[in-house]
């Protein structure tokens, strides 16, 4: 593959490390904003070298990656200071588009990056811009798309792939530009877990060609790890706190990443829990993988406390308890068609109250529709579903509010007030409840996820987090016992992620039922109670989440087993601890 | 998800499908797509000034049979030209011909009458003419709609009106917005109807409910636009005054043939109507 390569002079230089990326000193402020993050930040990337940029949200990775393309300061409003030098260019005096000689990009949405009706014009378009003749741009056009695999399909409108596969394509698009620098701004946040995987399969063969320079922006470490040479790490206030080797940084200065809020791999996560237990693994693990061997090369380790009941996995719920005033959903032989095809398919289902239910399944299994049907979002036959003694497919709006909140995916979907206690405000008054209850109500609502200083800001001036608040807040103002949230995580970083979670799981502690569909299956692995693993339209699997992760029902369903079950089923000289799949189930230290 | 649905709606029209060729006698593809927007246009402005029937009938007879030859179509549109079409103009002519001023019509045999109201002849003709000629001024823009894709119109319009690139091309990719924005639209009309927006009937409730999707549509699309600008700069957009085309839209003499003979052809019915007309 690399031989038919135009041969980049900057790329060859293995053993003259002169970097072909240089940061120097560099700060950003946004218009909008008082304080510069990044901020006083200087590295340098050398040719063929992986870089993986990390720090809490908020520090500014994402801005300091377009600062390498020129789009800061160039595309988006943003004073820079300090310089930025990529293959002997400084941004400042060249354009974005003499620097995508330079740099190419690739960025978190995949929808957003295609402007063209087939795949190969698609790939064609960046060297089209830059003038290339036509029989050179077919021949990169061609090596690209075979690099991500997508040659066979170059006719095929992008819509037609999957969002792993779009995001091949854009990154075959990148490819195509022959930069001797690639940048990837969170390539995968908006991926299932089985696209994710595509993406890294991809970039760990462009690493092994060692032919570009890669900066690389991402919080799935579980991932990336094993790819990269070196992290650069900023502090929540945009500085430089460390840099060096991967394996160095990670493990030497674990502590110090932890209390910056630094999202860190789960099997380095997992021997931190150990070793405060007082089980050493020596080194310290990054990668699944490496906690397998690891975990084997312990002659000894202690009995785990309790390991999860073992109780049933069951491909359907056993339908004796109709009426049971445990219950909070139960659904009978639900079948849903959307047009010609029968998206959900003999649903037998029985949620107990307070329960914490992650739905998972692949595109198209029907995790949503399911969700929907619930909650009463979409009607589903009458007599099916029974949420708290409600059908769904019967009760008007105002009953509906009562039982069951839902969560849309964007929350900005959902407001239709001007502020942010109008928008509290307008579930109640629905409810005809008396004008100063009401105000009762808003307020201890805002008081409980920390508006109250917002609370005659316009809903859409809200940061994304606040908006996420506010949209659970609107949903469990008429007092829903039950709070159904649709991809409630999809496209957000980490933090943000957990922050929500925590929040989930105080609902759950104060004995709201839980109804979430999701792919983010290792958030679902140490928060929910419960998985429902759908396949096809039908149930596949039902039952307590231990179990269900240690079965391979996720397997046969198409999923991927999340990565802490994987390293620890793999185990092979203590087959007791072949059960854990969760942080929690391991045996606690002093500090946890 | 969000794929699934924005793909499923893509898949029934394919803005972007690639322009095919049906072979020589199927010649409505193999021309340039600006010489198909030309050649009707006379004959559609002209029309616009047309009161009898025969040349309204004569321009739908002679397109639908160049369409029928000269267009590789679907059984659905052939179905859609051939039958649903003159039975549009049935139906057409009736409700046209009801609205047509009786003094125009004077004695008439009369085909229908219900109390004060007389449907005549006379008038019922009237409406025919009304209806076959926005018949043929349909038809007359089908002939480029039915055969060139809007890439390659975007393309002609680049490379033989000489129209700016950035904006041919940024028109392009705003194609792949509107099945986003039809996705996004009926996301936020399940999310208000969830929150209660749905209370209310009648046009002033209905006013209010639109309004309130404009704000979180114009959100979404506001951002997404702003990141395919990003994504467009960096793959080098706009970088020199023009690009490699890999597709040439030839403007062969072929188009000018078809013009020129379009033309003619409309000058000779019209002429001929005129004449008839000033005869009778």
């Amino acid at each position: 593959m690399t031989d038919d390569r135009v041969v980049d002079p900057g790329s060859v230089t293995e053993n003259a490390p002169a970097p072909i990326v240089r940061v120097q000193s560099v700060s950003i402020r946004h218009d909008d904003r008082a304080a510069s993050t990044p901020s006083d930040v200087t590295f340098d990337v050398a040719p063929g070298e992986v870089v993986l940029i990390l720090g809490p949200s908020g520090c500014g990775k994402s801005t300091l990656a377009l600062a390498l393309n020129g789009l800061v300061p160039h595309a988006v409003p943003a004073e820079l200071t300090g310089t930025v030098t990529v293959g002997g260019m400084r941004t400042a005096d060249e354009t974005v588009a003499r620097l995508s000689e330079r740099v190419a990009m690739v960025f978190q949405d995949p929808d957003s990056q295609m402007v063209t009706g087939t795949l190969l014009d698609e790939v064609a378009f960046g060297p089209e811009n830059l003038l290339v003749d036509r029989a050179e741009v077919l021949a990169r056009a061609e090596e690209s798309l075979r690099q991500v695999g997508l040659w066979e399909r170059r006719g095929d409108n992008p819509d037609l792939l999957s969002g792993g596969g779009r995001q091949r394509l854009a990154i075959a698009c990148a490819l195509a530009m022959k930069t001797p620098i690639l940048v990837l701004d969170e390539p995968t946040a908006n991926l299932d877990p089985a696209g994710i995987e595509e993406v890294y399969e991809v970039l760990r063969r462009l690493v092994d060609t060692g032919d570009h320079a890669i900066v690389l922006v991402e919080h799935n470490l579980d991932a990336a790890i094993d790819l990269v040479d070196r992290v650069i790490v900023l502090d929540a206030q945009g500085r430089l706190a460390m840099e060096g080797p991967t394996r160095q940084i990670l493990i030497n200065r674990v502590d110090e990443l932890l209390r910056l809020g630094v999202w860190l791999p789960v099997a380095l996560l997992a021997a931190l829990r150990l070793r405060d237990a007082g089980i050493t693994l020596d080194p310290l693990p990054l990668t699944p993988r490496e906690l397998t061997t690891s975990l084997d090369a312990q002659d000894a380790l202690p009995t785990l406390a309790s390991s999860a009941p073992d109780s049933g996995v069951s491909p359907a719920h056993p339908a004796d308890t109709t009426g049971d005033p445990n219950l909070a959903v139960r659904v009978t032989a639900l079948d849903l068609d959307r047009g010609r095809t029968r998206i959900l398919n003999g649903i037998d289902l029985a949620i107990e109250r307070g329960s914490f239910v992650a739905i998972v399944g692949t595109n198209g299994a029907g995790k949503t529709t399911l969700l929907q049907a619930i909650a009463g979002v979409i009607r589903a036959p009458a007599g099916r579903i029974q949420v708290l003694g409600v059908d769904p497919a019967k009760a008007n709006a105002r009953t509906l509010a009562r039982t069951i909140g839902f969560v849309f995916q964007n929350p900005e979907h959902q407001f239709i007030k001007a502020t942010v206690a109008e928008e509290l405000a307008h579930g109640p008054q629905l409810q005809q409840i008396p004008v100063d209850a009401i105000e009762t109500r808003v307020s201890n609502m805002l008081d409980r996820f920390g508006l109250q200083e917002l609370r005659d800001e316009h809903p859409f001036l809200l940061s994304g987090g606040q908006k996420r608040r506010l949209s659970v807040g609107t949903a469990l103002i008429d007092g829903a016992p039950l709070l159904a949230l649709d991809e409630p995580t999809f496209g957000q970083d980490r933090a943000r992620a957990s922050e929500l979670l925590s929040l989930l799981d105080e609902l759950n502690a104060e004995g709201t039922t839980v109804l979430v569909v999701t792919h983010d299956l290792q958030l679902v692995a140490e928060h929910c109670s419960h998985i429902l693993v759908l396949d096809s339209g039908r149930v596949a699997a039902f039952g307590p989440t231990a179990p269900v992760l240690a079965s391979d029902a996720l397997e046969s369903a198409g999923l991927r087993t999340p990565p802490l079950a994987r390293a620890f089923r793999e185990v092979e000289r203590h087959p007791a601890w072949r059960a854990v799949t969760r942080l929690s189930d391991l045996p606690a230290g002093a500090t946890s | 998800m969000s794929q699934t649905g924005a793909s499923a709606t893509h898949q029934a029209i394919d803005p972007y499908a690639a322009p095919r060729d049906f072979g020589p006698v199927r010649f409505l593809h193999r021309l340039n797509p600006l010489s198909k927007i030309v050649a009707p246009l006379p004959a559609m402005a002209l029309l616009l000034f047309a009161r009898d029937i025969a040349t309204p009938l004569i321009f739908c007879l002679f397109v639908l049979l160049m369409l029928v030859i000269g267009a590789h179509l679907r059984a659905r549109t052939l179905v859609v030209l051939l039958v649903v079409l003159p039975l549009v103009v049935a139906v057409m002519s009736v409700s046209f011909g009801i609205w047509a001023d009786a003094a125009l019509v004077g004695d008439s045999p009369v085909l229908v009458e219900a109390g004060p109201v007389r449907f005549t002849v006379g008038a019922w003709l009237i409406g025919l003419a009304t209806a076959l000629r926005l018949t043929a001024i349909v038809l007359l823009a089908l002939i480029g709609g039915l055969t060139s894709t809007g890439p390659d119109l975007v393309r002609s319009l680049v490379q033989q009106l000489r129209v700016p690139y950035r904006l041919g091309y940024t028109a392009l990719a705003a194609f792949r917005f509107v099945p986003r924005f039809g996705h996004e639209l009926d996301v936020i009309r399940q999310a208000h109807r969830v929150r209660g927006m749905s209370d209310g009937r009648g046009p002033i409730a209905a006013v209010a409910r639109t309004a309130g999707y404009v704000v979180p549509l114009l959100a979404g699309a506001i951002r997404h636009a702003e990141r395919v600008a990003l994504a467009m700069d960096s793959r080098a957009f706009g970088a020199h005054p023009t690009r490699t085309e890999r597709y040439l839209i030839a403007f062969r003499v072929r188009d000018w043939v078809f013009i020129v003979s379009f033309w003619a052809l409309t000058a000779g019915v019209f002429t001929t109507a005129a004449g008839l007309h000033a005869i009778g």
